[in-house]
Formats: structure tokens, sequence, C-alpha cells
């Protein structure tokens, strides 16, 4: 019996490295090509044909991104004039936690219709291990890799002042980190769209106890207290209906932890987590994209 | 998103409790172990699936009235951390002829976590009915019973509005000589709207969740 039971402790202490961590990331790598206009899977929103882009201002390539000496080669998108990077404002998408860049292509497309056509850049970045990005998913991974992204910028000419991090669901980790504590540039401002408060809200969200995040895995995004070191303005906007993150746990924690210069809050009723600019109307999503924007 | 998923429902296998009170207090000196595992109902992709935590309970008589319980959550063990509940299981009232009584049982689980060394206590409070019918000895139960939480605020310091987890239960114990069987029903957390909320929990008017739990127990000579 004694023996049992020393095997049994063994064996659960061998096995008490279990962590969730690799769980939560849901990419999908199993493409050989980006196919944007031509991919027939499931994207988050559909966008028609007036939201198109001219092929010669679509621009997919590929950056190193060095992760404590880990480099992965990774893919990203720049919609717009390259050329122009020096004088334009650029929105850097980071896109959310679901398979690859071709799903969240409508999207990209749809926010290069800011304003008017191409008037603002989008660069979007495929994180490692997502859709032909090397490298495995991480947390750390994100945010060297957006960083990455500003860094290419940077070497374009774009300045602090004229960088907009616009982050959707899990991108919020990363565009929240950048600009709370930035590496290469200091975004001047700052949208997040159905965001990711932290792993305890989920948890907290799932078990209806306070139970920290540290039992289920090692992330430590934590946007509901990063947040409160941002001073550039601030523009959030959530579907009432999201079930995945639910705006009341996560998108209004981090709203009103926010103290900066400006905040601006859009709660799009009947919206879930996928669809907020297809229930505004993706016009009215662009004119308050674009007043955020160009708001002094 | 299915990986997500499976990520909040690995969750919900440490968040959830089980099986473990007293329903009757043993006799004094009396041991039991027992094994237990199940837990609350979710849909997934439609389709409603228990979820199935384990642990290990060791029950020991102090008096004729008094039981003392101690469990060790083994599910929640293989991802570091270490989770007991200890207790006692108290005779509160029991008729003369031994067939119907209540035990009243306060309890602390403990949940600790070898990788950053974070502590939560919840006090547990359950008061069991039990009816001892027929010839043999086995049991039909009913409980209500809570969790409560001590944290002050919730994460990022917001407002905490978890103060209870409650819980009713009705089970039946099947009692042989040395072997029991242990069925329980279990609807928790009922005061919560499970719309909108990241699993999709079953629940009665969607509210709260129920959950199926199974201990088999074998008691131990004095």
């Amino acid at each position: 019996m004694k023996r049992l039971i020393y095997i049994a402790i063994l064996g659960l202490t061998s096995m008490s490295c279990l962590r969730l961590d690799s769980f939560l990331y849901n990419s999908d790598t199993s493409i050989s090509e980006y196919l944007l206009d031509d991919f027939d899977g499931e994207t988050e929103i559909q966008v028609s044909d007036e939201y198109d882009i001219a092929d010669s201002l679509v621009h997919l390539f590929t950056l190193n991104s060095n992760l404590d000496g880990d480099i992965a080669s990774i893919y990203t998108i720049y919609v717009g004039d390259i050329g122009r990077i020096s004088s334009d404002t650029v929105i850097l998408y980071l896109h959310g936690n679901a398979d690859h860049l071709d799903r969240y292509w409508p999207r990209i497309k749809l926010l290069a219709n800011t304003g008017h056509k191409n008037r603002f850049g989008v660069f979007a970045v495929e994180y490692r291990g997502f859709g032909l990005s090397e490298g495995t998913p991480t947390e750390e991974g994100m945010y060297v890799d957006a960083d990455a992204a500003m860094k290419w910028l940077k070497e374009q000419g774009l300045t602090d002042d004229r960088l907009v991090v616009y982050g959707f669901s899990l991108g919020s980790a990363p565009a929240t980190e950048l600009t709370a504590n930035a590496r290469t540039l200091q975004p001047s401002k700052l949208m997040l769209e159905n965001p990711f408060a932290s792993d305890e809200v989920m948890v907290e969200d799932a078990s209806g106890l306070t139970l920290p995040g540290s039992y289920f895995s090692d992330l430590e995004i934590d946007n509901g207290d990063e947040i409160q070191k941002i001073e550039e303005p601030f523009f959030w906007m959530h579907g009432t209906s999201d079930a995945f993150l639910q705006i009341g746990t996560h998108g209004e924690t981090i709203f009103k932890n926010y103290n900066g210069s400006y905040k601006e809050a859009h709660r799009i009723e009947g919206a879930t987590h996928t669809n907020v600019p297809f229930v505004m109307g993706y016009e009215t999503y662009l004119d308050a994209v674009e007043k955020f924007i160009t708001r002094p | 998103m299915y990986k997500v998923y499976f990520y909040i429902v690995l969750i919900l296998f440490l968040a959830s409790c089980n099986v473990t009170r007293v329903v009757k207090p043993l006799e004094k000196g009396e041991q039991r172990v027992s094994a237990n595992f199940g837990g609350a109902g979710i849909k997934y992709s439609g389709a409603p699936i228990p979820l199935t935590l384990t642990s290990i309970n060791y029950q020991k008589g102090l008096d004729t009235n008094v039981t003392f319980t101690g469990s060790f959550h083994t599910t929640s063990a293989m991802f570091g951390v270490l989770q007991t509940d200890l207790g006692l299981g108290i005779q509160a009232y029991e008729s003369t002829a031994e067939k119907f009584g209540v035990t009243i049982s306060p309890m602390l689980n403990i949940l600790y976590d070898i990788h950053e060394n974070n502590l939560r206590l919840y006090p547990q409070l359950d008061a069991t009915c039990w009816w001892q019918y027929g010839e043999k000895p086995h049991l039909f139960y009913g409980s209500v019973g809570t969790w409560v939480e001590l944290q002050k605020a919730k994460a990022h310091l917001q407002i905490q509005d978890n103060e209870l987890l409650p819980f009713v239960t009705v089970g039946h114990q099947f009692i042989g000589e040395k072997w029991d069987v242990q069925l329980e029903l279990k609807y928790i957390g009922f005061q919560h709207d499970n719309r909108n909320v990241v699993v999709d929990f079953i629940g009665p008017s969607h509210y709260g969740s129920a959950g199926l739990f199974v201990g088999v127990g074998r008691r131990l000579s004095k």
C-alpha cells in the first residue's frame, strides 16, 4: 500500500508541470499560401467589392523577428503606398486568436477604407506560429513580432505621432503592452475592439471563483492593469453580446481602468465577439475610426 | 476556437467542487476511503458533456456523531495546484430509529499552486438531510450548501459580486458490507445567469450549472 502511495505521489509530482498555455492559441498553420481576396474559408466578417484594394497597394512580405535569439520569419501585409510611410499615418492591426491573416483580410481591407480608400496605411502582422509565420505562438512572441513590425515601420520613416495601434481580441495584448511599455515606437493612439482583460478574468468568468491565473497557465497578459500606464488617447468598442470575452468583465474593466488623456467607448448593442463592424454598419464603423484617428 | 474552448473547459476541471462531504457520520473509529469523479455539465459543440475531475477522500469517525473528512484533488495536482478540503461531518439530528438525520459539515477548501505560491481558501458549509429506507442501509439524501469567497475584490480590483457559490444536491448512497457507491446530482451557482458566459453551462432556465458526481468508497475495519 505504501509503495502504491509513493508511486502515486511521484506520478502526480512529475505531471504537475502540465500547463494550459498552449491551448490558448488557436492558430492554423495548414495553409500553403495566403489567398486574401480568393480565400473562401471562414472569415470574421464579409465585405463587398467596394472595399477592395488595388493589388499594387497590397504588399505581402516577411520580417525577421528575434525572440531572445530565436529568430522567426513572420509574415506581414502592408496595405498602402510604402513610399508614403514617412509622411502617412499608419494603423498597425494586431489580429485575434484564430487561424491566420486570411481570416482577418476583410477587416484589414475595411480599415484601409478609413476616411477614404488608402487614406491611412494599414499594417497587419501574422504572429509566430500562425499561418505561414515560423515558430510557436507565445505571449512574448506576440510582443516581439508586433515590435518587429514597428521596427520596419520606423525604418520606412514612421514616427511615434503617426502610429495608431489597433488590437482585436487577443491582439489587444500586444497592442496594450507595446503602448504601455513602448519598445521601438511609442504609439500615439490605442484602439481596442473586444479586448481581453487577463487570464484571471477568463478564469473568474468560467469558474465563478476568484482564482489566480497561475493555477492554470503561465500567461502574464494583463491588459486590465497595463492600461493604467497609458496616457495616449484610447478608443474602445465591444459587442454587448460577446459571449467569449464578456463586455462587463473584460471590456468595461479595461475602459474603467484607463486614466489617460482621452477615452471613448462604443458599446455595440447585439454585436458578438466577431461582428462589431458589421453590426455597427461599415460606414458608421469607419466614421468612428476616422474621427478618433484625426482627433487633434 | 475549439482549442480556446478546451482551455476554458480545463479550467473548470480544477475549479469545480465535488462529492466529498460526510452524508451520515461513521461509527467511532470507523474509516472510509473513496475515489470520486464528476463535475459540472457543459455543452460542447451543442452536445451535453460532463466534466470529470477526480479526487480521493478519507473519512474517520472521531466520535459517534463527528466524522473527519479530508480530500486530495488529483486532477488539480496534475497542474501543480495542491487542492485539499478538510472538514467535519457533525450529526445535528438523528431520529431514534436511525432512519432519518441531519448532518452539518463545516469544511475548508485549500488551493495552493507550486508555480507562483498563490493560496486560496474557501470555507464551505453544508447541511445534509439523509433518509435510510428499507432493510438495507442505503441512504437517500439532499443537501444545501455554499462555498464562501474570501477575496474582497476580483481581478484588476473590480467589485466582488460573487461572495457565495451555493449549491443544492440530491444523491443516493448504495451501501454494501464494505463497499459503497455514491451518485449525486448537484446544481451549482443557481443565482448566476449563465447566458453570455464563456462556457455553455447546462442549467435550468439559463441559471447556474448542473453536474453529476460519482464516488466509490470502501469502509476499513476499525
